[in-house]
């Protein structure tokens, strides 16, 4: 994992986390390259938070190995965090704060120095669509609005990694539509995205995919490439198809 | 990063009237009714008295219990001792048995019934004695009528008197031990449950997690945490000392930068269990549970209430695990005692000691993962 | 049945999370185990310390009353008075005894002997009760320097009735049920219905074709269960452990305690309906239930010595009904009649509690 450690943003070989007699993931092996759109699909229960968890270093691996990076999950979790951004599935931003406010601290929290931090935010405030409200309570905002702040202050410190969990969830289709232009967006600028989610019709907008089924790791590909070797459609069909023979099996 | 932390927290508390309300107008309100002569005096305690003599000597002891201003007594007619105390109408009762003057004209001795309902066996105890007393001041009087009588007497009568003083409080105004030990739990509840509270709700609602991937150290987390909180300590403490010297007349002998100094050791033991409580609690009610137990413990085991002394050996060490009984000492040591700090050195070891080993716990149960 | 379904999910709530529920069961006898051993209000042990001017043997006999009576300790005999305030600032001492030069001849040939107590005025409480003692014990002492023929003729008999050996624990554990329980209720309930609000649950039950009395009294019968299973918890460690007697029926008691319930639960509600987040109902919760309840209800500190302002707001606080019923019935056996007052005082608290709640809870929805 060494030499060509610099061409992929996560890496993973045999990455395991048990909670007890529970295996929430159970040996997983992917690399990410840089700039990819990398799609982790999988039932709820599956183990994508618990894996996205590890890679962000809330959560420590019970065995194998991760990098995020290029730096060590195990040992150099603190460093990874610079230089990612992350967020939840709650979309957990303080809601008695102000939209702009929370920019900020976000923005704050990550060290940014006064004179970027006003840059970034005027920056976010605009690419996010979020003028309109900088001075709303967050309390007050829909779903979807909710969700563009969300990402914006996990991107206010310019990370070049990216992990969204369940990025989507409770969101309407043109606000996800939306947002997955907006993470195109990214993936052009460079960024490296990383995101699960449980809805198929999403899968087609990522690079590649892989899918998770209870804590392991079924099938990684391009959603072209799947679609044609198991010979469905649709990445919907395809998932229905592969968790039923699992299930069987 | 510190300084958004801060900041952040601030506008948190705030912006909420509530909140406000409940830290800096609350406190001041109960400081001023329960400052108060809430106190273990026992006064205006009903009497009821059978006299069952009806002689001049029996009228003179009901006299003497009459302007005692200690009882209020209460009518007897149409009742007995029993139907009074089981009503609760009276406190004790007296019972002058039928020639009772006759006895002790005779100089044989009169036996004076008294029955106190004694559910509260303080206050039973301290009007049990308060009878006894009226009864040798209702006697001296007699004999004082015998000396005036037979001056020659004088000479072989003779008794103890007391000269009682109080230092530091003359007159024992309840309000000068009172209002210090009412701020001690003031800052002891603002302080344990906000912290405990405030990082317990960022785990609740997600926030924590979001925090724990941004690169801000566990110290700066903390620290964003806490100082607030002290900074809010420290003025309801000095709003307090305001409250205590220019309202209730409470002299300040002592030195304020002890105070503030120890005030700042026992703010270091409050935050702490605050922290330590929302590294073992997942939700903000089992925050609760425990800030609550914590002081409900702390209270009644300060000698706030009831003196340390009064306890059993066992329970007496336990108190040396409570902060509150300390900060207790210190307060009332500073404010009234001018006490300096080499006379509070145990107190002031003990809760430095009490402080570091709780925040340290509380510092590495904390971990910026999950789980 | 619609009823039936919230309190079992409010069960759930309450029987999922473990640590909650081991907290509700184990504190209330953890507290009354400490509390009913430590808080002990009669005097004992009281460190002092005394100077002696006379050194004769009636000096000694009388710092022998002072230490045989069990109310004091002598823990110093520095060589004069000044020297009581160094021991009073370190903390060492809350009060000092000077017996007086010549004190052995005053004593025969004076009708006088002043003997002088100084207290410590900073712990007022202790300072005042050392002051009662010390009277009792010098008048003791006069008693046996008198003549015979003038020594008071009159015995004393006292009794203490309901309480015939002046247990402390008698006293407080009693005190300790109607503390805990309105934590428990009052508390309780106030949370549970701000966490709902602040998950957004409880748009979706008001959504939901129940009734807001159903939701309401949802919620609040399993709180009602933990209470009473918590009040037989106390009764029982204070019966078997601390042999606080049980003089009245259990049938009274319960009744009692069923409507103390009912005004710790309407502040609850009122608390809940006052408060957008956990947080703020549990300081409210908590500012209100904690040191009023504690020290303006009869607890520990006697109404009647109260100011007038004083012993009105102690009127409005339920605990103090709920501590004359069950220390009426525990104590005294006394019967539902002789109550009946203090159950109209809390069904009357109840009442407008409960309105002001119902009224605040119309406010927010129009």
């Amino acid at each position: 994992m060494s030499g060509t450690a610099n061409n992929y943003a996560v890496e993973a070989r045999d990455l395991t986390r048990r909670f007890g007699n529970f295996t929430a993931v159970d040996r997983i092996t992917i690399a990410v390259r840089r700039g990819e759109v990398f799609g982790f699909l999988g039932a709820n229960g599956a183990g994508k938070t618990t894996a996205i968890r590890m890679f962000c270093g809330l959560l420590k691996p019970t065995s194998g190995e991760g990098r995020v990076a290029g730096l060590d999950i195990m040992r150099e979790s603190e460093k990874i965090k610079r230089r990612i951004g992350y967020m939840s599935q709650k979309f957990s931003l303080y809601d008695d704060l102000k939209v702009k406010e929370n920019l900020h601290f976000f923005g704050g929290v990550y060290g940014l120095p006064d004179g970027e931090l006003q840059t970034r935010l005027k920056e976010s405030l605009a690419r996010f669509n979020l003028e309109s409200v900088e001075h709303e309570m967050t309390e007050r905002l829909p779903p979807g609005w909710k969700q563009r702040l969300a990402l914006g202050c996990a991107l206010m410190h310019d990370p070049e990694i990216i992990f969204l969990d369940e990025p989507t969830g409770g969101v309407d289709p043109v606000a996800r539509r939306h947002f997955w232009d907006i993470i195109h967006g990214l993936a052009a600028a460079g960024k490296t995205v990383f995101v699960t989610t449980h809805y198929m019709d999403e899968a087609e907008y990522c690079d590649r995919i892989s899918i998770m089924h209870r804590g392991r790791l079924i099938a990684l590909d391009t959603p072209a490439n799947l679609k044609k070797k198991m010979q469905k459609a649709t990445v919907q069909d395809l998932f229905v198809d592969l968790i039923r023979s699992e299930d069987t099996a | 990063m510190l300084k958004h932390l801060l900041i952040k927290e601030f506008k948190q508390v705030f912006r909420q009237r509530e909140m406000v309300a409940i830290i800096f107008l609350v406190p001041v309100i109960q400081l001023l009714i329960l400052g108060y002569a809430i106190n273990l005096d026992v006064k205006h305690v009903r009497l009821g008295i059978f006299d069952e003599d009806r002689t001049a000597l029996s009228r003179r002891i009901v006299d003497t219990f009459d302007a005692s201003g200690y009882f209020d007594l209460v009518p007897t007619e149409n009742e007995n001792s029993a139907s009074l105390l089981d009503a609760g109408q009276a406190d004790i009762v007296l019972k002058i048995p039928r020639d009772f003057e006759r006895d002790i004209g005779r100089g044989k001795a009169a036996e004076l019934a008294v029955i106190t309902d004694a559910q509260n066996s303080n206050t039973a105890g301290i009007a049990a004695a308060y009878t006894q007393e009226l009864l040798r001041n209702f006697w001296e009087g007699e004999v004082n009528r015998k000396l005036r009588a037979q001056p020659a007497l004088r000479n072989r009568l003779h008794r103890l008197a007391l000269r009682s003083q109080a230092y530091y409080n003359p007159e024992l105004v309840s309000v000068y031990y009172m209002v210090p030990g009412i701020v001690v739990i003031l800052l002891t509840v603002m302080t344990t449950l906000l912290t405990a509270l405030g990082i317990v709700r960022e785990k609740e609602i997600g926030t924590l997690e979001q925090l724990m991937v941004t690169p801000i150290s566990k110290f700066h987390f903390i620290a964003g945490k806490t100082v607030p909180f002290i900074i809010i300590a420290f003025i309801e403490l000095a709003v307090a000392l305001l409250v205590g010297t220019l309202w209730f007349g409470i002299p300040f002998r002592g030195s304020l930068w002890l105070l503030a100094g120890t005030a700042s050791l026992f703010l270091l033991t409050t935050l702490g269990v605050g922290l330590f409580i929302s590294t073992i609690s997942n939700t903000q009610q089992q925050a609760l549970f425990f800030a609550w137990f914590f002081m409900v413990f702390g209270m009644l085991m300060s000698g706030f209430f009831t003196p340390i002394e009064n306890m059993p050996q066992a329970f007496q060490f336990l108190t040396y695990l409570n902060p509150l009984r300390y900060f207790m000492v210190i307060i009332r040591a500073v404010f009234l005692k001018d006490s300096s700090a080499g006379d509070l050195s145990g107190e002031i070891f003990a809760l430095a000691l009490f402080g570091i080993v709780i925040f340290s716990l509380a510092l590495l149960r904390f971990r910026k993962r999950i789980a | 049945m619609r009823l039936w379904a919230i309190i079992k999910k409010e069960f759930f709530h309450i029987l999922r999370d473990p640590r909650s529920l081991g907290i509700i069961v184990l504190m209330p006898l953890l507290m009354v185990l400490i509390f009913g051993y430590a808080i002990n209000l009669n005097l004992k042990n009281i460190p002092i310390a005394v100077v002696d001017n006379d050194h004769s043997a009636d000096s000694r006999r009388l710092i022998h009353a002072f230490s045989r009576s069990g109310y004091f300790e002598v823990r110093a005999y520095p060589a004069n008075a000044a020297d009581f305030e160094a021991l009073f600032r370190a903390g060492k001492i809350k009060g000092g005894l000077t017996i007086p030069r010549g004190f052995a001849t005053s004593i025969v040939t004076q009708l006088e002997t002043p003997v002088q107590i100084i207290v410590d005025g900073s712990d007022g409480n202790v300072g005042q009760t050392i002051l009662q003692y010390s009277e009792a014990i010098l008048m003791d002492f006069s008693a046996r320097i008198t003549p015979q023929q003038m020594q008071m003729p009159i015995e004393m008999r006292p009794r203490f009735w309901y309480n015939e050996t002046l247990q402390s624990a008698n006293f407080i554990v009693p005190g300790l049920v109607a503390v805990i329980l309105m934590m428990i209720s009052a508390l309780l309930t106030s949370i549970t219905i701000a966490r709902e609000k602040e998950t957004g649950t409880l748009e979706q039950l008001l959504a939901a074709p129940v009734h807001p009395v159903e939701i309401i009294v949802g919620k609040v019968v399993p709180y009602i269960a933990l209470a009473l299973l918590d009040g037989l918890i106390i009764i029982g460690a204070g019966l078997l452990i601390f042999d606080v007697p049980f003089r009245g029926s259990a049938v009274v008691l319960l009744m009692g305690t069923l409507i103390y319930l009912y005004p710790c639960l309407a502040l609850g509600l009122l608390i809940s309906t006052l408060s957008r987040t956990q947080q703020v109902a549990m300081m409210q919760a908590l500012i209100i239930t904690i040191l009023p309840s504690v020290m303006l209800s009869g607890f520990i500190f006697p109404i009647a010595s109260m100011p007038k302002l004083h012993q009105f707001i102690s009127s409005v606080i339920p605990a103090t009904y709920y501590l004359r019923i069950i220390r009426g019935v525990l104590l005294k056996g006394a019967d539902a009649a002789s109550l009946a007052p203090q159950a109209l005082g809390l069904l009357v608290l109840g009442t407008v509690l409960l309105g002001l709640a119902v009224k605040q809870f119309k406010v927010k929805i129009d």
